[in-house]
């Protein structure tokens, strides 16, 4: 039952879009009306399976899983290709997250779209198909398949109600992505042949969880593992995007429309630090250990560059892109960290990356309707005018610069701990210095983060009034009713991620342990094997056991 | 909850919480000019249950006396707020033997109760009544009324959980709460532009300081592997009989044992157990956390070189300045500073940083405040500079200093909230100019500000028998104190050559446990000399922290003289002298309405009468209740601390001595403020360094010889074929002034007053040092985003076209050469197989 309710779940947008061609004649309220109906439907049923979720995760099996032969033996080929969807640790939250994002995304769309309605909401419906998938899927091609197939709809997104250099920016991010993608395939296909080679079976099994297994009972050979992890990082580091891959990013969130935007940051991004924490980090566990540093350094220079760049902005859609840039480093950081408080803040911190970028690129659109500028310079002063939006506006950036109560501190304190932990106590001797100095320079992520941030707020919303000339000619309405729904359910979770994420952390728990383990035993192995190499060399262990004390009184 | 101590200390944030939300919700609509009504019944609520918890605390202690391990405390956990199990391993890391094994990330949302914490709510919730009732009256009229109730209510429940949380996790939630409460009070007048701007400051500031905090709290986490102050159970549970029960079967099993299976009990990093134990990592992480935490305090209660938002925050409403930036969140620094003592207790380096520290702060801040124009300004500083008496007094590290910051902090809070609000009634009757040079002479439109404000300006003096003169004197008997006991140590510890020579090298020594490392070697005939920390100091070392703290304690009576200085300045240029009042105020300039006075006069009556009141024990005089009652706080109770514990008396020469110097600096005040400040302008002219300036000037040296001696004897040298003597001089001068003339130019920029006036150009440094460099690294790195890592991406874009038009000029549909093609394609496949087989 529950197993049906969630394929109910991730084909009811499918079925939105398919019915969105039906009613197209019907004309623009009507898509509107049907669409928002789906979105809010798949988004109860996405809720009820949440919420049936057990509450201290799931330990071996998926809950709600269902698996059938899809391909498989097809022409007796031997690929045992099936469909197989499930929800674990992992991919619940962002399931829950898809589907709350899209009823927000519709509700922003409900008047600044007025060309081609039926065929925007079929796409964004299609959309979220998409994303509902690639969270759920089970199985390595299915898993592709979703991956893909959610460039498709958000390309056209881009493309057709974008804005100016919208031509360019959307196939600039389909080229970018697929690109990636490609090298990401052949990783994943790599992975799949040595599964074939080692584990007696006599067919191409693509099942996740099955890989998993075999891999970390057979593992690749070491330069193989590496080879895979940079196949897989080339997909997976583009959708993040990890510096210095994401100079689609801001192109596309300054062209795409205001639902777009709040769907590629809220979502799309995630799949990649998803894509890392489901198959590089479990199956190539020693690539993992041996390339923590430097995907720790990819994505401190992230936090840090995306902040500066962000700093230097003009344009609040851009701001806010790269504003993503800097945050979905913590994202990396914690997930590479390794260590159980860094992966759980990495995951949290997906989720409160996803409500309060979300929620500000919602804001934003919001501005953009009124104004139809996005240059900061040409406002000011809003909240006299607009005082519920510039509330939103103020509660989204504190939990974007992690004021704490709010979600976004839960998810970087996890994070800055686990990394800290990670590099004062448990680092391997040589790299302690070099992770101490990333844990450092990540802390300071945070007050950049709140520079720019709290510099936006300060130029848009407060001073004095300050109107683009345009706007003059009619009324300034504050946020309407239907404004205020879109935003409201993510305020509830901003809070309540803040307050109690204990609810969160516990659900995923034991997925988060059995996805990091082998990685975080082989960084303690390599750990131990040097400090014992390092003890035999006793003028060296006196220096080593100097280090943490250098600091001496007087 | 069963319990008073329970009851109470749930009701008291949860009253301002409630007030909040509700004035939040009904505020706009239903509420509007009446929304003051809630808070200010919450706060009163508040205020009653935590004088009933203070109340409370002092009977357990009672009770519970001597045979508790480390004073009292409480805990009540009211949920999980996050539980990571297996997320820490201790095993091999530095920690000592009783707290290795594995743990969980676990943290509770727990509350505590201890003397530290009572006094702190009573005095937070006390103050905030009355600034409430105040603002009702202050505030009237403005657009945003609920808005205003609403945030003080939500900075009141931050502000009290931030002092009852037993979680350092929790305190850096708070810690930061209040800051963001900070920020929208500052920035409450969001329309002006320097209001807004001081909010993100203020934030950006506090933001360097938590910076520090948190790395604090990660070394924290990985040297003891809880971020609790309370020891617990691994399921979070604080039931003291079940702790007993883990505590006493974790001493009876062999540590060896016990650590693979985990540890029953865990200690807490401020728990009884462990300071009972003294069981703290020494060396350099001790002096590394103090001083991260210390980042911390100093972006909090704004100490240099993080004290540049404090003044800014004044562009908030008056009410939140006596509030937040006077007597309570500015506070938080040294509450934790006290908090942690057991930490900074095995670090005398960090003590002594923060004496040093604090000391400097207040004399700088006490330099500032001399030359301000702006009341609301003058008493910023000034709170800058009591905030660094207060860190002194921390820093120096014994039970007398510690609890005497505390005293102070206190004392500080009633009669600087008073000089706030004083100063916000003159500013309300002022129609909002807080410029003491547009106005003056108001001691007769304004007589109860009038004497309330003097009351104020006495006790922040010190003069007896104010408050501030009970709590200063602490301080400096403390200071004085240590000095003694550094001497005596210096003196006699050739004596006890015999005792363990534990100089530099063990006492550097790290992980090892204090409680094993103070034998107490001395003998314990001398009263004041107590055994323990010092006698692991090297020679160096006590000399070098005794001239420290010789020099801090000269550097603090002259705080204390500037302190009396700027006081009676600021009231003289505002209550005395002719009767000026701008025109903003219109014609009806006035006296505050009743709502507004009757705090004022309150916080007056406290004024005078907080310090006798906690002094004037009838059975034994000269001790202080308020330091008995938090000798009972854990962190004060037991450990190193606890040794540093001496009699209680009251120095009278100390006493003499600052009471001289404070009388000195107001007479000065009032001598020079009084009359025609005639005199104040002569010393602002010479502070100007004024006269210096002239010597650039030709026309000025010329002129020299129009003054009558000067001429005379430049005629008399001329008349005595002599004139040449006259030329060497000019031109000795010309060329002084053209040397002088740069230096001179940059002079008139850093003259003492000009100094003092600008701040010591701490914003223009700040700005130059860390803004415009991270503004420009942030145009630098937009650039090379757009040029270089884009235009890299654009090139391998580039790179499929061009191969593609490469291939297309090979397809020119000339069939000879496709036809050459194939044969040479063939050719080479063939010779590659023959090579292949002949190979």
């Amino acid at each position: 039952m529950i197993s049906q309710q969630l394929l109910l779940t991730i084909f009811l947008p499918l079925a939105g879009a398919i019915l969105m061609w039906i009613i197209a004649p019907l004309g623009r309220h009507a898509a509107r009306v049907v669409a928002l109906a789906v979105t809010l439907l798949t988004l109860f049923c996405a809720g009820q399976l949440v919420m049936n979720f057990p509450p201290g995760g799931t330990v071996a099996a998926d809950f709600a899983p269902t698996d059938a032969a899809w391909l498989a033996n097809a022409g007796n080929l031997g690929l045992d290709i099936r469909f197989s969807v499930g929800l674990d640790g992992l991919g619940i939250w962002m399931f829950g997250l898809s589907a709350l994002l899209f009823v927000t995304a519709v509700l922003i769309s409900w008047e600044s779209i007025d060309q081609r309605e039926p065929l925007y909401y079929a796409m964004l419906l299609l959309l979220e198909f998409g994303c509902l998938g690639v969270f759920t899927a089970r199985d390595i091609i299915l898993f592709y398949v979703f991956f893909e197939f959610t460039l498709i709809p958000l390309f056209f997104l881009i493309g057709i109600w974008g804005s100016e250099d919208r031509r360019y920016a959307a196939s600039k991010f389909f080229l970018f992505t697929l690109a990636g993608s490609m090298l990401t395939f052949l990783g994943l296909l790599a992975i799949v042949v040595w599964d074939r080679q080692t584990s007696g079976f006599d067919v191409f099994r693509f099942s996740i969880a099955a890989l998993t297994e075999s891999l970390q009972a057979h593992p690749l050979p070491r330069e193989w593992q590496l080879l895979a992890f940079l196949a897989l990082f080339a997909g997976f580091a583009i959708k993040v995007p990890l510096f210095p891959l994401h100079t689609w990013l801001p192109l596309a969130h300054v062209q795409a429309p205001a639902a777009g935007s709040v769907i590629l940051a809220g979502v799309l991004l995630k799949i990649g630090v998803y894509g890392f924490l489901r198959f590089s980090v479990p199956m190539l566990p020693e690539a993992t250990a041996t390339l923590m540093p430097w995907m720790l350094w990819l994505a401190v220079a992230g936090i840090i560059y995306g902040a500066l760049v962000a700093l230097a902005q003009t344009d609040l859609k851009k701001l806010i892109a790269y504003s993503s840039v800097s945050h979905l480093g913590f994202c990396m950081l914690g997930l590479f960290a390794l260590t159980a408080a860094g992966v759980h803040g990495s995951v949290l911190q997906m989720v409160n990356h996803g409500l309060s970028t979300g929620g500000l690129f919602a804001i934003v659109g919001m501005i953009y309707e009124r104004y139809h500028t996005r240059e900061i310079s040409q406002l000011g002063g809003l909240a006299r005018k607009t005082p519920w939006l510039a509330f939103f506006m103020v509660l989204f950036t504190f939990s974007s610069i992690g004021v704490p109560g709010l979600n976004g501190f839960a998810g970087e304190f996890l994070i800055l701990l686990g990394m800290f932990q990670r590099a004062w106590a448990e680092a391997p001797p040589l790299l302690a210095g070099q992770l101490l100095a990333i844990a450092v320079l990540s802390v300071s992520g945070v007050v950049l983060g709140a520079w720019y941030m709290l510099w936006l707020v300060q130029r848009v919303f407060f001073g004095p009034l300050k109107e683009p000339e345009a706007a003059s000619h009619h009324e300034i309405h504050d946020m309407s009713w239907r404004e205020i729904a879109a935003l409201v359910p993510l305020a509830v979770f901003v809070f309540w991620i803040g307050l109690r994420p204990g609810d969160f952390l516990s659900r995923m728990e034991p997925t988060l342990e059995a996805a990091r383990g082998p990685a975080a035993a082989a960084v303690a192995a390599e750990t131990r094997s040097t400090k014992s190499e390092i003890r035999n060399n006793t003028v060296i262990s006196k220096a080593a056991n100097a280090l943490p004390d250098s600091v001496s009184d007087f | 909850m069963q319990d008073t101590i329970s009851l109470c200390l749930m009701l008291i944030p949860a009253l301002p919480l409630a007030a909040a939300v509700l004035i939040g919700a009904l505020g706009p609509r239903l509420l509007k000019n009446y929304s003051h009504l809630p808070l200010i019944l919450a706060l009163a609520g508040s205020c009653v249950c935590a004088l009933a918890l203070y109340r409370e605390v002092g009977l357990e202690q009672a009770k519970s006396g001597a045979q508790s391990i480390a004073g009292f405390e409480k805990v009540i956990t009211l949920w999980t707020w996050a539980d990571i199990p297996d997320a820490y391993d201790l095993r091999g890391t530095g920690a000592t033997a009783a707290d290795s094994g594995p743990r969980a990330f676990r943290l509770d949302i727990a509350l505590r109760a201890d003397a530290l914490t009572a006094m702190m709510l009573a005095m937070v919730t006390f103050i905030s009544t009355l600034v409430a009732v105040f603002a009702a009256g202050y505030m009237e009229g403005d657009r945003g009324y609920w808005r205003f109730f609403a945030y003080m209510g939500l900075f009141v429940f931050s502000m009290t959980m931030l002092v009852s949380v037993s979680n350092f996790a929790l305190l850096f939630v708070f810690w930061e709460a209040v800051g963001v409460c900070s920020y929208l009070l500052i920035g409450f007048w969001y329309t002006k532009p320097e209001a807004a701007a001081a909010g993100v400051k203020a934030f950006l500031v506090n933001r360097v300081g938590d910076f520090g905090f948190a790395l604090a709290l990660f070394l924290i986490w990985c040297t003891y592997g809880t971020l609790n102050y309370h020891d617990s159970l691994p399921d979070g549970s604080v039931d003291a009989a079940a702790l007993e029960a883990a505590s006493s079967n974790a001493t009876a099993g062999s540590p060896s044992d016990a650590a693979p299976a985990g540890p029953a009990l865990i200690r807490g990093v401020l728990g009884q157990r462990r300071i009972a134990a003294g069981d703290y990592v020494t060396g350099g992480i001790a002096t590394a956390i103090c001083l991260l935490l210390l980042i911390g305090a100093c972006g909090k209660s704004a100490q240099f070189p993080l004290h540049v938002w404090l003044p800014d925050a004044m562009e908030g409403p008056t009410p939140v300045s006596a509030l937040i930036h006077a007597a309570t969140m500015v506070t938080a620094g040294v509450y934790m500073v006290t908090r942690c003592t057991p930490l900074f207790a095995v670090s005398p380096t960090a003590q002594l940083v923060v004496a040093c520290i604090g000391a400097f702060t207040a004399l700088l801040a006490g330099l500032i405040a001399l030359t301000q124009f702006d009341l609301k300004r003058v008493l910023a500083y000034s709170t800058i500079s009591q905030l660094g008496y207060m860190f002194l007094a921390l820093g120096v590290g014994t039970f007398a200093g510690v609890t005497s910051g505390m005293y102070h902090l206190f004392t500080h809070a009633f009669f600087k909230a008073l000089l706030f609000l004083g100063a916000g009634s003159v500013m309300h009757a002022m129609g909002g100019v807080i410029d003491m040079r547009q106005f003056g002479g108001l001691r007769r439109l304004m007589p109860h500000t009038h004497w309330t404000f003097l009351f104020g300006c006495l006790a922040l003096a010190g003069i007896f028998p104010f408050a501030g003169f009970w709590s200063k004197d602490a301080i400096f008997a403390s200071l004085h104190d240590k000095i003694h006991e550094l001497d005596h140590e210096i003196e006699h510890r050739d004596e006890h050559s015999h005792a363990p020579a534990v100089g530099q090298h063990e006492g550097a020594a790290t992980h090892g446990t204090s409680a094993d490392l103070h034998p107490s070697p001395l003998p314990k005939g001398d009263g004041t000399s107590p055994p323990g920390p010092l006698a692991k100091w090297s020679d160096s070392q006590l000399a070098t922290s005794r001239a420290v703290y010789q020099w801090l304690y000269y550097s603090a009576l002259l705080t204390a003289f500037l302190t009396a200085f700027y006081t009676f300045r600021a009231f003289s240029l505002t209550f005395y002298g002719d009767e000026v009042i701008p025109h903003e105020a219109g014609h009806h300039a006035h006296e505050s309405p009743p709502l507004m006075v009757m705090p004022l006069g309150v916080l007056a009556v406290c004024a005078l009468l907080v310090g006798i009141l906690a002094i004037s024990n009838p059975t034994n005089w000269g001790t202080n209740r308020l330091v008995d009652f938090l000798a009972g706080t854990p962190s004060l109770a037991a450990g190193e601390i606890a040794l540093t514990k001496v009699p209680e008396q009251f120095h009278l020469p100390i006493a003499g001595i600052s009471t001289v110097v404070a009388v000195a600096g107001m007479g000065l005040a009032l001598y020079m403020y009084l009359g025609d400040r005639s005199e104040a302008r002569f010393l602002q002219r010479v502070f100007d360094l004024q006269g210096l300036n002239r010597l650039t000037d030709p026309q000025w040296v010329l002129g020299l010889e129009r003054v009558w001696w000067i001429g005379a004897t430049t005629r008399f040298l001329r008349r005595n074929h002599l004139g040449w003597l006259v030329t060497l001089v000019g031109y000795v001068l010309a060329i002084l002034s053209l040397i002088l003339a740069a230096p001179l130019l940059v002079g008139n920029f850093v003259t003492p007053y000009k100094l003092s006036l600008r701040k010591f150009y701490f914003d223009e440094l700040y700005a130059a040092l860390f803004v415009w460099p991270l503004q420009l690294a942030a145009q630098i790195a937009f650039w090379i985003d757009r040029w270089l890592v884009d235009g890299l991406v654009n090139l391998v874009g580039r790179v499929p076209p061009a191969v593609g038009s490469l291939m297309r000029s090979l397809q020119m549909g000339l069939v000879q050469f496709y036809a050459l093609a194939m044969v040479l394609g063939s050719l080479i496949l063939i010779a590659a197989r023959l090579y292949y087989a002949a190979g």
